[in-house]
């Protein structure tokens, strides 16, 4: 845990003089869990003040003008292969079924090249390339931002997660989205401010992918198993498992009034004051809660335009998270490692891009429609991409067939929509095959430096104080790539 | 400098011996800038140029390591003067000169070292930076004189830096005793009691100084309250309550004191909050698919610390035990072993050494010494006395160390049939282990023996890599083994051209086919007809004799043919004889012995493993694992470390990469505690240990003294408290701080019960929450401890509590495996004895700030958050502890209502309802929802007196 300390619970004295006179007036305020350490005392030799700690979801200037004011992180785990979505490469037919030059070290045996068993076309005024695997997406060509030079550091899934996410392959650091609402808080008090989704269980390093780590734990992602259909087993604790609403309110109003005949006798205390709105909010919660996971309440046309199925559910929540304010929301394809198609990626990629291709085609239809893609960063992608040749079997391993591809951290692509970046725009080329980025390569902590820019964070600047240093969420790297913002 | 390092060096107890000098010899290195030049007036444009293109830049990218903080090479770039003067390596920039202008080049990586270090300025900062030395290198505004007052930068070398903080910084240099300030001639007796304790004196001077007086002392009750979840975690029983609100003497604080003490429970309690310090969890964290991640024996460790605390064990050998309790000159108590889980309870990190071992660096210096010396795996500290080498003379001391295969028995299990299955199935599961090693050795030898002649011409005749570095895949589908490819080419690496089996083959690798006919010939002429068996196996003449080979490939099917004669019988190979023929017992010698090239020893069995065989192995010793976590009648074992042979000392890796060695560090102790050197016969943690708990390590004492402090009062006297470093924050009350600490060690004889009495017996620990207008006025921090802190309960007292209210919890049962928190059948248990997944830490317990298992967490971070509030409302635990109370109020009052709500009262709130909340819960009753048979009016009435403030704060 953070060395920081952790003084008193929600309210300093300090804060607390600061809105003397209002008693629980302020119940509700946009602030009201607002905290903050004091800047440190400026008396010991080399102490310099450092940023201030935020303790509270409330929501924060950013550093600079943002474009974005949210992000949705389609997650599309186990490694989606670039060769067969948004990187075509031709040369894959010239050499198929043969050795192929500049084979580089990924995790298993690999052999000749393969070429993608899918047809690419055109999209839209910019003529974006991207394969039948993704019509709806397609149509959203002119708005996409397709990176074809990603690199990461190693062919394996836990690291790989682990660097896309929190930044740091192997040691314990915070997620992205921790990151984000600690910067930014988050605009909606009634909702977790950082949601991951993930229907039937966990992808694999589990609730390390969205983690505080150091952060306090109010930054944590909330997890949230789409898999399930009713609202009380999604989010934990949102309804009584008995009462219903009057008889809870009944019950909610003697706690209430056996609180403040409890302040009444300890005069003015901050705390107590802050328990008692504390318990207000997370009252409005359960109705405010309750009834964004609810996708019962979208007409049926809508539901249908996003599939009545598990994929299009959890599009569908995201919309509405973000349309409520929450700041980040990531959403996964599914427990395990789904896009791992180590064979048979023919039949495997078909199947698995089916199921998610028309519920993000339907959620940038309606950011679109709605006017929140202009402040809503929509990234998808894995945590790598897969090799153009194809990958041999191996006593031990699942796959029957040659007929898949192996893990490729040497060059993928991700592609971005809305918050600020440029559509229609393909940035960065592998190689001739598609094994490496090799035209203007993008490293993921580059992404991650970009993706806080667009929501007017400085990625140099967004830091916290834990074991005498102060971390970010690009360590000593990243550089914020200017020629993707519009 | 260097003479002080001298006198480190040798003073064995080096504190007396240094401090003191310390601040004699110190010559603070300076940037005073004596000849620096007025600077010229410059343009508007040239300001513009400098100020938001120029400062901005170096203050990105360049003071980082130049600037206030951290002068590496003797260098600043924060202020003009500096950056004229140059670092230690002359002169880095001539105004108007770029040409001439060192840093240019540096920053175009032209010349080393290449700055900045990681990442190269983009072309138009450089751009920036030229134009601007062009321009004469004006400088604007601050810095043009000189560095800002009271900027001098932390020297970059570290022995001046050493010298440099232990003038400077207080946590430093010695702790003594302080006299304690007089209360004011002429005191109003009524307020002298104020001034009673020694420890009072110091705090009480410090309000009235500030104009303040200090707060009454709290109500009876609410000092019960206080005094029983500080001391041991769980609410007290209301008449426990009652009575000593009836007799609030001083006999009858001191008395409670002291039971409170002395109960099992507080030894409970406190133990929670170590376990924060040690990162405690049941898991290694995360786990590949076929590895069980859990520590069967985590508890053990977690059960030493209980037992630890409830005997008052001395710190300093509490500390010692939990480093070095397997390396004491006195043997440890077996059960003491159990100590160690303090190192290895850790995260593991996918087995990555390196980062375990940074893990337990971390744990050791930050956890119990308040200060940072992970850094040093990268760089020498910005800006703690602390150095890369510092860092590598402890990691050569875990590195040293290891968690031995098999962990010492330390306890026994209660003999019966539960034990006997036990122990039968840990054998049968134990012996499944090297069977299955065993079978893999020989399907493996098997194999590799058949394809002996394709390792042969592999090693001479190598087939071209590919990029992924593969060794090749045979036409019959073998996959050369890299391993085993090694052991021969090493073998035929060390053979002498007149080595009797390996000799031919060595003259005859490097041929070309069309050489090889005649060169065997040419062989065959020189060994003749009775070739000598001391110039040449008999054998191998015999296979190279008829038919000749005339090809490498040749030559080598005749050695596979004779690796396969003497291959081992359980690979595939003729039984060996007592009187088989000498040649050939040198050739099997040679060629099918264990430890010969092809033969692998049964230990390296796993070298041969296909991916299926390996993934077999690790699902055997999972179930190993989950026999030991899961089943009942196991013995307890010790999570010990133990020195690792052979002992090593460790380089610095530079930037913390085992691939860019640097020097070699020999095992040592940081110089900031005195830099003795580790015993050379053992790994040095007892020298480690025997370091921390030197009774004059300035450090040691103050950390747990501020740690044991914060926890009674919410913040330490020092805060953050894990940070005694340079850039943590100054005591509050540094003349308590250290006769405290001064105190403890010396009178209290590192008694953690001395200390926990002497702050609780205090007036300043008993005085009421209660904050009066001028206090909060003057000081609403509450730095100066006039009134106490309001607490909201902790995790584990809020559960504890939770389940006393309902009856249910039996604080006898004590100790053993964990549990899981939240379910029904374990709400009985403490909380303390819950079985911690590190991967997989449940929501709740994170929404109410339970601490990060993966780092040293000396204090919790406290948020506010509706969660919190909504698990009050709906959690299932807590609805289930409201219909535990309801039930337990008819059982113990019967159904009168009265009768039954006092009860209600007194088992959540440890007191009786006033008439108001009597009158409040009967209205409630009178109108609270029916229609759920489960949830009654009586079971909501419970709820919401536990939802309530009251019983989530102390005050």
């Amino acid at each position: 845990m953070s060395t920081q300390a952790p003084h008193s619970e929600a309210f300093t004295r300090r804060d607390a003089l600061l809105r003397t006179g209002l008693g629980l007036g302020w119940l509700g305020a946009a602030s009201l869990l607002e905290t903050e350490a004091a800047a440190a005392n400026a008396s010991g030799p080399p102490a310099s003040p450092p940023e201030p700690i935020h303790r509270s979801l409330a929501p924060r200037p950013p550093h600079f003008p943002a474009r974005a004011r949210a992000v949705i992180h389609l997650f599309a785990n186990g490694g989606p292969s670039h060769l067969d979505t948004f990187d075509r490469k031709i040369a894959l037919e010239k050499y198929a079924g043969q050795e192929v030059p500049g084979t580089l070290p990924t995790e298993r045996r690999t052999g000749a090249a393969l070429p993608s068993p899918f047809a690419f076309r055109r999209h839209g005024e910019s003529g974006l390339e991207i394969s039948d695997l993704f019509p709806s997406v397609a149509r959203h060509a002119d708005r996409l931002l397709v990176v074809r030079s990603m690199h990461a550091d190693v062919p394996n899934h836990e690291p790989s997660l682990m660097l896309m996410n929190c930044g740091d392959s192997r040691l314990v650091r915070p997620a992205a989205g921790a990151w984000v609402t600690y910067g930014l808080g988050t605009e909606n008090q009634n909702l977790p401010g950082f949601v991951a989704m993930c229907p039937g269980g966990y992808p694999i390093k589990g609730t390390e992918n969205w983690r505080n780590a150091f952060l306090p734990g109010a930054y944590q992602g909330t997890y949230v198993d789409t898999a399930k259909r009713k609202v009380e087993e999604l989010v934990e604790n949102v309804r009584h498992p008995f009462l219903d609403r009057d008889a809870q309110r009944r019950q909610f109003d003697l706690t209430t009034a056996l609180d403040r005949k409890h302040l009444a006798a300890r005069a003015h205390d901050p705390q107590l004051e802050s328990r008692l709105a504390s318990m207000e909010l997370a009252w409005r919660m359960q109705a405010e809660a309750g009834e964004a996971f609810d996708v019962t309440r979208e007409p049926q046309h809508v539901r249908d335009r996003y599939g009545d199925d598990t994929q299009g559910r959890q599009m569908l929540i995201a919309r509405r998270l973000v349309e409520r304010g929450v700041r980040y929301v990531q959403v996964w394809h599914g427990e395990g490692q789904p896009w791992d198609s180590h064979d048979a990626i023919g039949r495997n990629h078909a199947r698995l891009a089916k199921e998610c291709d028309q519920a993000i085609g339907a959620l940038l239809d309606d950011l679109v429609a709605l006017g929140l893609l202009e402040s809503t960063l929509v990234l998808w992608g894995g945590e790598f991409g897969r090799t153009p040749t194809v990958e041999l079997p191996q006593p031990g391993t699942d796959i029957k067939e040659i007929s898949g591809r192996d893990h490729n951290h040497h060059g993928f692509s991700v592609w971005m929509a809305g918050g600020g970046v440029k559509g229609g725009t393909a940035y960065g080329a592998t190689d001739e095959l598609g094994f490496k980025a090799v035209d203007k390569p993008v490293h993921v902590h580059d992404l991650q430096a970009t993706i806080l820019h667009c929501l007017g964070l400085d990625h140099t600047r967004l830091t916290f104080r834990h074991s005498g240093r102060d971390f970010r969420l690009t360590d000593i790297h990243g550089r914020v790539i200017e020629d993707w913002l519009a | 400098m260097r003479h002080i390092s001298l006198t480190i060096r040798r003073a064995p107890h080096p504190w007396p011996a240094v401090f003191p000098l310390a601040g004699l010899l110190i010559a603070l290195p300076t940037v005073l800038l004596a000849g620096a030049q007025p600077a010229a007036a410059i343009s508007p444009e040239q300001e513009k140029l400098f100020e938001e293109k120029v400062r901005p830049l170096l203050v990105a990218r360049c003071q980082g390591c130049h600037g206030d903080k951290v002068a590496e090479g003797g260098l600043r770039l924060d202020n003009l003067p500096a950056v004229l003067k140059g670092g230690d390596s002359g002169t880095i920039l001539t105004p108007g000169d770029p040409t001439a202008s060192k840093v240019l080049k540096v920053v175009r990586r032209e010349l080393e070292p290449a700055m900045p270090p990681d990442e190269p300025l983009p072309a138009e900062e450089v751009a920036i930076l030229e134009a601007w030395i062009a321009a004469g290198a004006p400088w604007s505004g601050p810095g043009t004189d000189g560095p800002a007052a009271g900027q001098d930068a932390i020297p970059a070398d570290m022995e001046a830096r050493l010298a440099w903080a232990r003038e400077r910084h207080w946590a430093f240099q010695p702790f003594t005793r302080h006299p304690a300030p007089e209360p004011p001639a002429g005191l109003d007796p009524a307020k002298s009691l104020e001034w009673g304790g020694l420890l009072d004196r110091f705090v009480t001077a410090k309000i009235v100084a500030a104009g303040l007086e200090p707060a009454p002392q709290a109500d009876p009750r609410a000092l019960v309250r206080r005094l029983w979840f500080d001391l041991t975690g769980l609410p007290p029983p209301a008449d426990r309550v009652d009575a000593f609100a009836a007799n609030p003497s001083e006999e009858a604080w001191r008395a409670l004191v002291e039971e409170l003490l002395a109960a099992p429970e507080h030894a409970e309690h406190w133990a929670r909050h170590w376990l924060d310090l040690a990162r405690y969890a049941d898991t290694m964290g995360y786990a590949f698919g076929n590895q069980d991640p859990r520590y069967p024996f985590a508890w053990t460790y977690r059960d030493w610390v209980v037992g630890a605390l409830a005997s008052d064990m001395p710190y300093d050998r509490f500390v010692t035990l939990q480093l070095a309790a397997d390396a004491l000159e006195l043997p440890a108590p077996k059960a003491d072993l159990a100590a160690l889980g303090f190192l290895t309870v850790g995260r593991t990190f996918l087995g990555n050494p390196h980062d375990i071992i940074d893990d337990r660096i971390d744990l050791v210096t930050r956890g119990l010494l308040g200060l940072t010396v992970a850094c040093g795996r990268c760089h020498d500290h910005k800006y703690e006395p602390v150095s890369a080498a510092d860092y590598y003379g402890l990691y050569g001391i875990f590195a040293s160390s290891q968690i031995p295969a098999e962990l010492p028995v330390i306890g026994t299990a209660p003999p019966g049939p539960e034990a006997d299955a036990f122990n039968a199935k840990l054998a049968e599961l134990k012996a499944a282990v090297p069977t299955h090693e065993e079978a893999v050795r020989r399907r493996g030898t098997t194999a590799a023996v058949a394809h002996a002649a394709d390792y042969l011409v592999e090693t001479a005749r190598p087939t071209p890599r590919k990029a992924d570095n593969r060794p090749p895949r045979l036409a019959d589908d073998y996959d050369i083994l890299q391993g085993l490819l090694d052991r021969v080419s090493n073998r035929i690496a060390s053979a002498a051209p007149t080595d009797p089996v390996f000799g031919p083959w060595v003259q005859l690798k490097g041929k070309s086919d069309e050489e090889i006919g005649p060169a065997v010939a040419a062989l065959l002429v020189g060994w003749g007809d009775r070739p000598d068996p001391e110039v040449v196996n008999p054998l191998v003449v015999a296979e190279l004799r008829s038919p000749s080979p005339t090809t490498l490939r040749g030559v080598a099917e005749a050695y596979g043919r004779l690796f396969a004669r003497v291959a081992p019988e359980w690979a595939g190979g003729p039984v060996a004889n007592a009187d088989d023929p000498a040649e050939l017992v040198l050739l099997r010698a040679a060629l099918g012995a264990e430890g010969t090239p092809l033969v692998v020893l049964p230990g390296e069995a796993m070298q041969l493993a296909s991916i299926e065989e390996g993934n077999e192995h690790r699902r055997r010793k999972m179930e190993i694992t989950r026999h030991e976590a899961e089943s009942p009648g196991g013995p307890p074992q010790a999570m010990v470390m133990i020195d690792r042979e052979p002992l090593s000392d460790s380089h610095v890796l530079i930037r913390g990469n085992p691939g860019r060695p640097g020097e070699l560090v020999e095992r040592r102790l940081p110089k900031l505690i005195g830099g003795a050197p580790a015993s050379r016969t053992s790994s040095g943690r007892l020298d480690l240990a025997r370091g921390i708990v030197d009774p004059n390590n300035p450090l040691t004492a103050r950390m747990i003294v501020n740690w044991v402090w914060a926890h009674h009062f919410g913040r330490g006297i020092v805060d953050p408290v894990g940070d005694l470093g340079l850039r943590g924050e100054p005591p509050s009350h540094p003349e308590l701080l250290d006769d405290l600490a001064r105190r403890f060690v010396d009178e209290g004889k590192w008694s953690l019960r001395w200390l926990h009495r002497e702050i609780v017996t205090s007036r300043t620990w008993r005085r009421s929450a209660v904050a009066a207008a001028d206090q909060e006025a003057v000081d609403p921090d509450n730095r100066l401890l006039a009134h106490a802190n309001r607490r909201r309960l902790d995790w584990e007292a809020w559960r504890d509590g939770l389940m006393s209210a309902a009856g249910v919890l039996d604080t006898h049962q004590r100790g053993g495996r964990g549990v899981n928190p939240l379910a029904q059948d374990a709400m009985h248990r403490r909380t303390l004895y819950t079985r911690l997944d590190r991967q997989d830490v449940p929501g709740i317990l994170r929404i109410f700030d339970v601490a990060n298992p993966d780092a040293a967490t000396h204090e919790r971070s406290r948020t506010s958050v509706p969660q919190q509030s909504l698990a009050a409302l709906n959690a299932p635990l807590v609805v289930d502890a409201a219909r535990q109370v309801a039930a337990r109020s008819l059982r113990e009052a019967g159904s009168a209502d009265d009768g039954r709500i006092e009860r209600l009262w007194r088992a959540c709130l440890s007191r009786s309802p006033d008439a108001d909340e009597l009158a409040a819960a009967k209205g409630f009753l009178a109108i609270a929802g029916t229609a759920t048979p489960d949830f009654g009016p009586w079971e909501q009435l419970a709820q919401a007196v536990l939802a309530s403030a009251e019983f989530q704060f102390t005050d």
